[in-house]
């Protein structure tokens, strides 16, 4: 079959992006870019870029796609993929760069609401990842994909691994010291507990094994992966898998609609929302969902939420091997034997082994100094990047020196005292005593803003890895619009009945345990 | 299941044959990305 489509559609996108690209750059675009922001409007540089390079490219591809030739092959059938990738590209460059500034300013336009301090779309999570996933939605279950992009629609799922993979640049080894441990601690509570839960309910409610077996995978593990990967261990059938898969995206779409009003409402941290993210949503698409859409301008969120959500992943070959035994001991009647170690080697996620290929890459200092936290570093030399001008005036140190002596813990005391000597942060230690200082509100509003002044003087942003966080973001804003092309309604009644119910308890169960868990022990903050 | 018989190569969610095939290749192109990034910036 012949999977090139002869359609226009590429060469418009093309075009369209090189209009785009053309009004920006020629200032046409000015006076709606200053409606949706002004100077505070952060996509011009992209807005100057992107477009042109996609554009130009889009047009020659569709331009060969309409007027060439095509015969059945291996190029025919990836390159037929461009259309539906830029189709999914160009839906979410007019959300990130339009639509979801514009409903932004309606928004404000609103006022905050009640005593929240917040705004309605900053509540509801109504960012660039939100707009783009029901944009998606409407897309497939409306006015259905069309055929030329349906072949690249299909590449969503490799935006999504190719930017967890990246993930692992930005972290280094010092930053999974101090989240690896709670992870692991809470990933193992939650994911045993879950699965645990659903063979127990499955057997109570008498649902076949291989059916809660693979929902047990697919609900304490990491929803569709997983399901994939346990479906062989329990000889599910593909109904059964279906059935799974429905009611984890049934769930996971609420779950990442409902976590950051909840997040929001509850005025939670990065690290907080990130562990419940992490912790308390089944799939990984839906765990990055949620947080972008917590945090939509940074990534810090992303991040946690990916550790923990990379924690459950690693558990999964535990998981599987637990689903074999289980499974083996309650089916009289198995008949074909499951190699358990083939099925692990087999199934187990390679872009998993890539993240932490990434991760021990970047812990080794190659793309930013080897201490790096979240890509940010400490200097305070000319030649890590601290700037002489930022040293702390006169007037700043007098504002310091008058208030040292409420300060009744020694270390933070000693690192006030550094700083008035040296007008600027002389340590690692020293910073993260003034910041734990500023956190517990000793000082005056203008005492701790000096401090966070200083903290900031001292903390860079590799240039390499401000790069990989792009990367990340368009791969995931990518994955995400195309993820909602696949929501498709079928697969959403698919979760109705008993699995519906077993997974609602136990995704319930597991969300509001993890929130309580994470709101008690989790306090640490970016 | 009925988007599978769109495609006779790859499956609903995916145009590689194999979830194994689909993450090599997002490995490979993570690795291209970050050595564009490691020698432009």
């Amino acid at each position: 079959m012949v999977y090139t489509k002869k359609s226009p559609a590429l060469l418009v996108i093309g075009i369209i992006m090189l209009a785009i690209w053309f009004m920006a750059d020629s200032g046409a675009l000015s006076g709606y870019i200053e409606h949706l922001g002004g100077k505070k409007y952060k996509y011009l540089a992209e807005l100057t870029t992107l477009p042109l390079y996609f554009g130009v490219l889009s047009v020659l591809i569709g331009g060969w796609q309409l007027f060439g030739t095509h015969s059945e092959g291996q190029w025919d059938y990836f390159s037929s993929a461009i259309a539906g990738a830029m189709f999914i590209l160009i839906i979410a460059m007019m959300v990130r760069w339009f639509v979801a500034p514009e409903v932004a300013v309606v928004s404000k336009m609103m006022g905050k609401v009640g005593d929240t301090g917040k705004y309605i779309h900053k509540l509801l999570g109504l960012n660039y990842v939100v707009i783009g996933i029901v944009v998606g939605i409407v897309t497939v279950n409306v006015f259905r994909v069309p055929e030329w992009a349906e072949n690249g629609v299909r590449l969503s799922r490799l935006g999504l691994k190719t930017g967890v993979i990246l993930l692992g640049t930005l972290y280094s080894a010092a930053e999974l010291k101090n989240l690896g441990g709670l992870s692991i601690i809470m990933i193992g509570f939650f994911v045993l507990g879950s699965v645990g839960i659903v063979l127990w309910m499955g057997a109570r409610m008498k649902i076949p094994n291989s059916m809660g077996g693979v929902l047990s995978a697919g609900m304490g593990v990491c929803g569709v992966s997983a399901t994939v990967a346990a479906a062989p261990v329990v000889q599910a059938k593909s109904v059964e898998i279906a059935y799974t898969i429905g009611t984890i995206l049934l769930w996971g779409v609420g779950c990442m609609f409902i976590f950051p009003v909840v997040g929001n409402l509850l005025g939670m941290n990065y690290v907080q929302f990130g562990a419940w993210a992490g912790t308390g949503i089944l799939n990984s698409a839906q765990v990055a969902g949620a947080a972008l859409a917590f945090q939509p301008d940074g990534i810090e969120t992303l991040k946690v939420a990916e550790i923990f959500n990379i924690t459950r992943v690693l558990v999964l070959p535990i998981i599987v091997i637990w689903l074999a035994v289980w499974y083996v001991k309650r089916e009289e009647s198995v008949t074909e034997t499951v190699n358990v170690g083939r099925v692990i080697f087999e199934k187990f996620p390679v872009f998993v082994i890539g993240f932490i290929l990434l991760f021990a890459l970047s812990s080794t200092g190659i793309f930013a100094p080897a201490n790096h936290y979240k890509g940010k570093y400490f200097g305070n030399t000319a030649e890590s990047g601290f700037k002489e001008s930022k040293l702390l005036k006169a007037d700043k140190i007098a504002v310091l020196s008058a208030e040292i002596n409420k300060i009744q813990r020694q270390d933070r005391k000693t690192a006030v005292q550094n700083l008035i000597d040296n007008g600027k942060v002389m340590s690692i230690e020293d910073d993260d005593a003034l910041r734990g200082l500023v956190n517990a509100k000793v000082l005056s509003k203008d005492a701790n803003k000096i401090l966070k002044g200083a903290h900031k003087a001292v903390r860079h942003t590799a240039k390499k890895i401000k790069a990989f966080r792009n990367w990340i973001t368009w791969l995931f804003a990518f994955g995400l619009v195309g993820l909602g092309m696949q929501i498709t309604m079928s697969a959403m009644k698919q979760a109705g009945g008993q699995p519906a119910i077993i997974g609602a308890v136990v995704g319930t169960l597991k969300a509001v345990l993890s929130l309580v868990v994470v709101m008690m022990f989790v306090s640490g903050s970016i | 299941m009925s988007e599978e018989k769109k495609f006779d190569r790859g499956s609903a969610l995916s145009i590689f044959g194999s979830d194994r095939k689909e993450d090599f290749v997002a490995l490979i192109l993570a690795l291209v990305i970050a050595f564009g990034v490691f020698v432009s910036y």
